[in-house]
């Protein structure tokens, strides 16, 4: 039966007191939640509520606290099974903890616990007073998914359903996500011209909606397009577009995205030295938000850089660094033969330069 | 692209969408699903209530109003349905025209009650 009446015990929080509870809930460690749950307040819908729109944004600049954060929380209101709040909001904090923690998971590369995560935030959505818009948000995830295992055929079927849905739900922000996949999509399909196109009207777009989340993430992919072009002076007013935006959004993922198309224009243009530093920047601030899968996928641009300036061992070295990293996370489902040429000839330490090329080409689009 | 901007919708523009709705919220509570007026006052706090955290979840900040609203009617019409229900405790009610409403899908009445709305406004 839906729609039960469930009668709060205690006064509810308003919504300063339940922000205020969010921020100590996050103060105090997870091995003391559970003991402190009810002076915390951790049951209070307000305090959850804060939790979600605290976390959210988190997801450009620390994905891995968001996602033990939400599977924190999912696991909290799971079991034992907790009453939260009224109707339906035990299952809507299912669902959008639970797709908190699979988009984390998605920034991370961990596919098989995002795909987890996804079927989990189903199951909760599915009960959702307001299913049709927290189940369209889910499919956007999904797709960005399929996108990331390079299923452009099924993103560009599905992308025209999700964006109708969405215009229909009068959602523009996330009717506009939507072009991203298209973008995206155009981009990974080397249409680079057309994918320009389409992240120039994203731009028109996001101005208009007063985005600026999606403007700058708009120009952080327009940096790597005019990059992968070698046009020069589009790439660095795009990215002199995105950066102090990025910035103040704190949006470390696509801040480092925009470093890596800069690095890739450097490339491009033959600034072989420069492109490397580029790189090394790029995979810092990677490596700094826990993005395993593109500091291993940075190596290996910088080892085929390096064999550039004939550094073989120096080259040698990033790709030992990058196998076990790329086997671990099952990143190259399509590139098994690329990388298995690769091991092989590294263990011979001869690289297969066509391998090489073959596989970092392969991320390069990938985590573009 | 991982997230989503943060919901921006103010809390007056959902505690309007409110109001507006609360006549034709009052009237199915207390003459479809026959709650007494003090049942119906209950209800309605507790639809308040819900309905203010309604507008801030994740992707409802940028909903259309009108599809608040249709969220909104459809909890109500849940609300009532199950109250009554529980109040049955499995039975059948004597007023046929209950039992009736009882056997209607609360989305389904809420889609109606929308469109009565609707037309008031117009």
């Amino acid at each position: 039966m839906t729609g039960r009446v469930i009668r709060f015990p205690r006064l509810p929080l308003t919504s300063e007191a339940g922000r205020e509870a969010a921020e100590k809930v996050l103060a105090t460690p997870f091995e003391r939640r559970y003991e402190a749950a009810e002076a915390l307040e951790l049951e209070d819908p307000e305090t959850l509520l804060s939790l979600c729109l605290l976390l959210r944004p988190r997801l450009e600049s620390t994905p891995s606290l968001v996602r033990d954060e939400a599977e924190f929380l999912y696991r909290f209101i799971e079991t034992p099974r907790r009453a939260i709040g009224l109707f339906d909001e035990r299952e809507y904090f299912l669902g959008e903890t639970a797709l908190l923690a699979g988009t984390a998971c998605r920034q991370l590369s961990r596919r098989e616990e995002a795909h987890v995560w996804f079927d989990r935030a189903e199951a909760g959505f599915r009960h959702t007073i307001n299913s049709a818009a927290d189940l369209s948000r889910l499919g956007y995830q999904r797709l960005a998914e399929r996108l990331e295992e390079r299923q452009f055929d099924v993103v560009l079927e599905m992308l025209p359903a999700l964006l109708e849905s969405f215009q229909q739900l009068e959602m523009h922000d996330e009717a506009l996500k939507c072009r991203f996949l298209e973008g995206l999509a155009l981009l990974e399909s080397d249409e680079l011209t057309e994918a320009a196109q389409v992240f120039d009207e994203i731009v028109v777009e996001a101005e208009r909606l007063g985005n600026s989340r999606l403007l700058g993430s708009a120009f952080a992919n327009l940096t790597t397009i005019y990059g992968m072009m070698g046009n020069a002076e589009a790439a660095l007013a795009a990215s002199a577009r995105a950066i102090p935006v990025l910035r103040r959004l704190d949006d470390r993922v696509a801040l480092a995205k925009t470093q890596w198309g800069l690095a890739t224009l450097l490339r491009e243009t033959g600034r072989v030295a420069a492109s490397i530093d580029a790189c090394r920047t790029a995979q810092a601030e990677f490596e700094a938000i826990g993005m395993r899968a593109d500091v291993a996928a940075l190596n290996l641009v910088i080892a085929d850089l390096l064999l550039e300036t004939g550094k073989e061992r120096e080259a040698q070295r990033e790709i030992a660094l990058a196998l076990p990293v790329i086997s671990e996370l099952k990143m190259a489902p399509e590139g098994m033969a690329a990388l298995q040429l690769l091991r092989e000839s590294a263990r011979r330490q001869e690289i297969n330069r066509q391998a090489l090329r073959d596989l970092h080409g392969y991320f390069e689009e990938l985590h573009s | 692209m991982g997230s989503e901007k943060q919901p921006s919708r103010p809390a007056d523009e959902v505690q309007c969408v409110f109001e507006r709705a609360l006549e034709v919220i009052h009237s199915a509570l207390v003459s479809y699903y026959r709650l007494s007026e003090d049942e119906a006052r209950g209800a309605e706090e507790d639809l308040l209530m819900w309905f203010q955290r309604l507008g801030r979840r994740g992707g409802s900040g940028h909903m259309a109003a009108k599809m608040l609203r249709l969220s909104l009617l459809s909890a109500a019409c849940q609300y009532g349905r199950s109250f009554q229900l529980w109040k049955l405790g499995g039975g059948q009610s004597p007023d046929a025209s209950l039992n009736e409403a009882l056997a209607r899908e609360p989305e389904e009445v809420a889609v109606d009650l929308d469109r009565r709305f609707q037309e008031r406004s117009s």
